[in-house]
């Protein structure tokens, strides 16, 4: 949070109940555009009461930000406190059975308990405040709750109207879960929203030979894959909704989709659905058939990068060697 | 003055010129007292600069305090005491978008929960608590609030990348442009406590020292007069507490002749003593009167400014304070500030153990107190603004359950804590500075403060 060097990349706040293996995927091809300077991952919150998910993301953002933690704070993981956890995936349990050559566990869970994790509206409106204009933007992949409460904390509509620039949902199965968070993020959240619909998570799966070949060959023992090797039997091929909207979201003036402007609701029965009209709020996507391998492309080559740790915008590598400066000026003598 | 029925809990020992002398709590005042016939809470804030180092700050363990980490060892006596509370954050104190500066931010924000304006002009700050609760409680105290300091208080200048020294150099706001620099002369405060007339020169305390008497020469007759109508165990009580107040001036007076021995060109006020500890241990003694004869209830101490580069000869230490704290993890810096922050420590314990065997009502002075020891950066090396060193000393009127490591939920603000404290000290107000909430009554587990 300590920027000094002109103005840093968007800040990306990514919120989901990880109730599919596409949101995991996500928060990598984000730390990836993070490695490409295209974004800096914010903060990661959980629309999930589960510490077993929040443990799991945690240890991914620790794992993505390295040695850099030192100076740039880890922020915990948001988690929601209320409601039923369900059923977690073994995808983001066993990864932290892994065991290194010498027995020591290679992914270490540091929560274990509600307080090892953050309010998640509390973390929202911490790192708005640290955002530039019109210089962040959120993803959901998943349950709206999180960022339906953030709607009503102190402050953060009006740090939204200022510091962020759009919004872009996941239609996951779970987005609906919650459908009067949902319907209350579409009617008032104050940006710009984009929803990516089930159908384009169908349309580009994920190939399990990226996860197989590409994660290992960039950075061995990759917690994401792991994750994805558990989750289900592999081989498989995942839908990639959630990685649809991080890439959007973050490369907005890339034409991987046809978008169309007009109205997401969701019904009673939880069912979502878009009409289409030019004067509708929303703008919904759609696969573009011609972007189709580009876009699989991206996803690749993003999710499965190298990690490179967030730089520290000040002071740069070179001087850090040096002995500090004292910036505590003496005050001047009267 | 002297009440053959019940003392009213503000009367005082007058005497000649302007001399005035406030009382302990005495028995002999507790029929004048509400029904409930309570002491009132105080609250103190200590604040020490530049971070601490945390892993000989924070338990390795929660729950019941038993062996005190390396830096609190001090107050070992006192830890039944103490509520040492974790992973408290002031979010206004980092960067957001004003680079540089963490010094200046973190104390100023401190008791605000408000991000400062960067700036060596136009400063902008907002409303600290413990002014939030002198406007509510103070007109019951002769001072509504004391800001006291042991080093430079000047409010001009750049005292960090752009930061005003009036955010490094004070704790209390009372507006969003008025900070409230704190007294760091003891005989100042003396007087301003026990009355002497107007400021004068150094030249002219020093003719006067020559035939000063002591303060309760002047209030003689008041005192045998009262003496007179109190039972044993008050009398005991007006006697240490008027000694302590004796010790008082003599401390200050022994200063007074050593700066003229020492440097009588020193850049310091002129009671202010050449010894860290023994300036400490008279500022801290008045502390206690203060609370004690009930003239405040609210103080804020900066114990050096935010950002300090004071050097510890006193501890072998010849470098400065802050850029000590810069260690870059070398072991021989890391133990140097280590040494620092214990000797801060010592200092403060000794005013505790002052508190603590001060009695009142059916306790002690201590019992019925907040005082808060903390900074406004944890790891100084890295400028980290979350679980920020914390520690509560005294039971807020046998409120908190002390004795105890508690821990927040992450990224709490710290904020919650003075909601929490402005409540107990009869102020209570719906929100202040980023607060999600007050600390107590979050139903969590580990945090059960009340």
């Amino acid at each position: 949070m300590q920027f000094g060097r002109g103005k840093p990349a968007a800040g990306a706040f990514f919120d989901s109940d990880f109730q599919t293996v596409d949101s995991l995927l996500a928060v990598a091809l984000l730390h990836g555009l993070q490695g490409k300077s295209e974004c800096r991952v914010a903060i990661v919150t959980v629309s999930r009461n589960s510490l077993k998910v929040a443990g799991y993301v945690d240890m991914v953002e620790r794992f993505y930000r390295g040695p850099a933690a030192v100076f740039a704070q880890v922020p915990p993981p948001g988690m929601i406190t209320t409601g039923d956890g369900g059923v977690v995936s073994p995808g983001l349990t066993e990864p932290f059975a892994k065991k290194k050559a010498d027995g020591s566990p290679l992914f270490v869970n540091r929560v274990a308990r509600v307080l090892d994790t953050g309010d998640p509206s509390t973390l929202i409106r911490n790192y708005l405040q640290a955002q530039y204009e019109k210089s962040s933007y959120f993803v959901l992949a998943g349950r709206a709750t999180n960022l339906a409460a953030a709607l009503d904390f102190k402050g953060v509509k009006d740090l939204l109207k200022e510091r962020s620039s759009h919004l872009v949902i996941a239609g996951v199965e779970s987005f609906s879960a919650d459908p009067a968070a949902a319907r209350k993020v579409l009617a008032e959240w104050p940006t710009p929203v984009t929803f990516v619909p089930g159908e384009v998570g169908k349309a580009i799966p994920f190939p399990a030979s990226a996860v197989e070949k590409d994660f290992p060959a960039n950075t061995p023992d990759h917690p994401v894959a792991a994750a994805y090797a558990a989750w289900q039997a592999m081989p498989y091929a995942a839908p990639t909704t959630a990685l649809a909207a991080a890439l959007y979201a973050t490369r907005q003036k890339e034409t991987y989709f046809k978008a169309e402007t007009g109205t997401v609701l969701v019904g009673a029965d939880g069912k979502v659905s878009f009409v289409a009209s030019a004067s509708g709020k929303h703008t919904q996507l759609s696969v573009d058939p011609a972007q189709r391998d580009k876009v699989l492309a991206a996803y690749v080559e993003l999710a499965t990068a190298k990690v490179v740790p967030p730089q520290r915008f000040r002071p740069a590598a070179a001087d850090a060697a040096k002995p500090p400066a004292d910036p505590v000026k003496f005050p001047p003598k009267p | 003055m002297i009440m053959k029925k019940a003392l009213p809990r503000r009367a005082f020992l007058r005497g000649v010129g302007t001399a005035a002398i406030g009382l302990p709590f005495l028995e002999a005042m507790a029929p004048a007292m509400t029904p409930a016939a309570k002491a009132p809470v105080r609250m103190a804030f200590f604040y020490v600069p530049n971070g601490m180092m945390m892993d000989s700050w924070n338990p390795t363990y929660e729950g019941k305090l038993t062996e005190m980490p390396r830096i609190l060892k001090p107050l070992e006596p006192f830890k039944d005491d103490i509520l040492h509370i974790g992973n408290l954050t002031h979010n206004t104190g980092r960067a957001l978008l004003d680079g540089a500066g963490d010094h200046g931010r973190c104390s100023g924000s401190y008791l605000t929960g408000v991000q400062v304006k960067k700036s060596l002009v136009e400063i902008k700050n907002g409303v600290s608590f413990d002014q939030i609760v002198a406007n509510k409680i103070g007109k019951d105290t002769r001072f509504p609030s004391m800001e006291l300091g042991m080093e430079d208080a000047r409010q001009a200048g750049d005292c960090d990348s752009g930061y005003s020294c009036a955010y490094t150099n004070n704790l209390a706001w009372r507006s969003e442009t008025q900070p409230l620099p704190p007294v760091l002369d003891p005989r100042a405060l003396f007087e301003r406590m026990f009355g002497s007339g107007q400021p004068m020169t150094p030249e002219e305390k020093s003719r006067q020292s020559k035939y000063r008497r002591s303060i309760l020469d002047f209030v003689t007759d008041d005192t045998h007069k009262l003496q007179a109508t109190l039972g044993p165990t008050d009398r005991r009580k007006l006697d240490e507490y008027l000694s302590s107040i004796r010790e008082v001036e003599r401390q200050i007076e022994r200063a007074e002749k050593d700066n003229a021995q020492i440097d009588p060109k020193m850049d310091k006020p002129y009671g202010v003593p050449a010894d860290f500890a023994e300036h400490f241990k008279m500022m801290s003694n008045m502390m206690a009167i203060a609370f004690q004869a009930d003239q405040t209830r609210i103080i804020t101490f900066l114990m050096t400014r935010e950002g300090s580069s004071r050097p510890y000869r006193e501890l072998g230490i010849p470098d400065g304070h802050h850029p000590l704290t810069h260690h870059r993890n070398q072991a021989d810096l890391m133990e140097k500030v280590r040494l620092i922050n214990t000797y801060h420590i010592q200092q403060f314990a000794g005013f505790v153990e002052k508190m603590k065997t001060t009695q009142e009502g059916d306790g002690s002075l201590l019992d019925n107190c907040m005082l808060i020891y903390g900074a406004g950066l944890s790891d100084p090396n890295a400028h980290l603004h979350e679980d920020l060193p914390t520690i509560m000393v005294g039971k807020g009127g046998n409120y908190f359950k002390t004795g105890r490591r508690v821990m927040a939920r992450r990224e709490t603000p710290m904020c919650n804590l003075f909601l929490t404290m402005m409540d107990r000290m009869g102020a209570p107000v719906d929100d202040f500075g980023d607060a999600n909430g007050r600390l107590a009554g979050m139903d969590l587990p580990g945090l059960e403060l009340a």
